[in-house]
């Protein structure tokens, strides 16, 4: 049908649809919890000692929020994906084991042992249920999750936390080497091309943004936040598609600007580059460009911007932050438009003006499109 | 290849990875230009699908092998682009006409 947009293989079924599948299951537990994210990443943006309006008391709830919440809440989350409510309450009591363990924001903690009390849980009651007699289903049903939700607090204090404490000095640690060397540039080799197969998700809720919450909880802000989520490269190249891109996608491209660059959702743009898969190295130029801007010039949120839209951004930025950071979403944006212009004038083919022509011909003939 | 006729399909599932950004801009779009033929378009994660809430799922084809793999039986119509996708186009004109509609 649509062999006009050769966009890459819609049946796959192997290592990449696995990838997607397990960075889903990641961002399932985060993504709806991102109000509470905004709301603390807010209240650390006023209130702290380096923030607008520095208030000791409300400063109060930042700690808290960020230690015990948060990780509950996607813990809490996690269960609920993997066994409904009952796996959503035994996950936020054994994610609190995982919390208390450590000294960190445990959100790796929570994504592990969330999802897997609520699977231990799930055996249980597959087991007891049927065996249950009438009238004890609520007795049962309340001490098995109690007992069980109590030995997995356990599991999580003495197991899980310290592991994935260790776990995230070591990547903290391997980040922080990147920085000092002065190659964090280089993560937007993998971050870009990764972002377009749609693992945007996977790797900044999975990845980066627990990270970056270990970091802005110490000092206030961190870049780990803007390696994924700058909207600059997307704009670039679809600023790119908009002046040379093939005649049949230029109509496209200025709404999809706004959608992407005000509203924040970056999936718009990724079916442009897999139209035109050079265009990549523009992402690429582009991401780089901005991760290096901010490296060079201290720059950082306090919490993860979400949607990546200029908007969050601004609004997640610690005070006399944001000329850097529009900056640097500012030269990204440039970088990744003058590259992804120059692949696309050079790269034009007659296939486009001829995909352009059937497309058009098809349009008239179902006269359905706009 | 499973199908559907136009003047069956009621319950469209706009799918994406988190079920709250591209899905629901997808979903809104298409529930506007669907009111007059009464069906109804919702949005959900791609790891969340289930067969019986809908007769045919939309979703972008870097998502489609996993559309695929939870639903084998369904009618999936995977697009490429988000904003004016031929192939929407096409699965709405043929929603308005009664075409036949197969998924991919």
């Amino acid at each position: 049908m649509s062999n006009f947009i050769p966009s890459g293989d819609g049946g796959h079924t192997g290592w990449r649809a696995a990838v997607q599948k397990l960075g889903g299951n990641l961002a399932g537990m985060v993504i709806p919890n991102i109000g509470a994210f905004i709301a603390w990443g807010l209240l650390t943006a006023l209130f702290i000692p380096t923030g607008w309006i520095p208030n000791e008391g409300l400063a109060k709830m930042v700690g808290p929020m960020i230690i015990n919440l948060l990780p509950i809440l996607i813990g809490y989350t996690g269960g609920r994906l993997v066994h409904g409510q009952r796996g959503a309450v035994i996950a936020a009591v054994a994610t609190v084991g995982v919390v208390v363990g450590t000294d960190i924001p445990m959100f790796l903690g929570a994504m592990i042992i969330g999802p897997l009390a609520a699977w231990v849980l799930k055996k249980i009651d597959a087991v007891l249920d049927p065996r249950t007699p009438v009238g004890f289903e609520m007795l049962i049903g309340n001490f098995s999750l109690g007992i069980s939700g109590l030995l997995m607090a356990m599991l999580g204090y003495s197991g899980i936390g310290p592991v994935v404490k260790w776990l995230s000095e070591q990547l903290g640690a391997g980040v922080h080497a990147l920085v000092s060397a002065g190659l964090l540039p280089l993560v937007s080799i993998i971050v870009e091309p990764a972002k377009i197969l749609f693992l945007n998700n996977a790797i900044n809720h999975g990845v980066l943004a627990p990270l970056g919450v270990i970091d802005s909880e110490k000092l206030g802000k961190s870049i780990m936040f803007m390696i994924e989520t700058n909207p600059g490269p997307g704009l670039g190249i679809l600023l790119a598609f908009w002046l040379a891109g093939p005649v049949a996608l230029r109509g496209s491209a200025p709404g999809a600007i706004i959608i992407h660059f005000l509203g924040g959702i970056h999936e718009i743009y990724f079916p442009y580059v897999l139209m035109r898969p050079m265009v990549l190295l523009g992402a690429i130029a582009g991401g780089a460009t901005g991760v290096a801007t901010f490296m060079l010039l201290g720059s950082g949120l306090v919490a993860t911007p979400s949607p990546g839209s200029i908007f969050a951004y601004m609004a997640v930025t610690p005070p006399g932050g944001h000329l850097v950071v529009l900056l640097g979403i500012a030269l990204s944006a440039a970088v990744s438009f003058v590259v992804s212009w120059f692949i696309l004038k050079t790269s034009k083919s007659t296939d486009d003006d001829l995909a352009a022509a059937q497309a058009k011909s098809r349009k008239l003939k179902t006269g359905a499109a706009e | 290849m499973a199908s559907i006729s136009g003047a069956n399909v009621k319950r469209i599932t706009v799918a994406c990875e988190a079920g709250m950004g591209s899905s629901v801009m997808v979903a809104k779009q298409l529930a506007k230009k669907l009111k007059d033929q009464g069906v109804t378009v919702t949005h959900t994660p791609v790891n969340q699908l289930v067969a019986a809430d809908q007769d045919v799922v939309l979703c972008h084809r870097g998502l489609g092998g996993r559309a695929k793999q939870a639903l084998p039986d369904s009618v999936i119509v995977m697009f490429d682009m988000f904003l004016g996708d031929l192939k929407v186009a096409q699965m709405i004109h043929d929603i308005q006409t009664d075409g036949e509609i197969t998924g991919d």
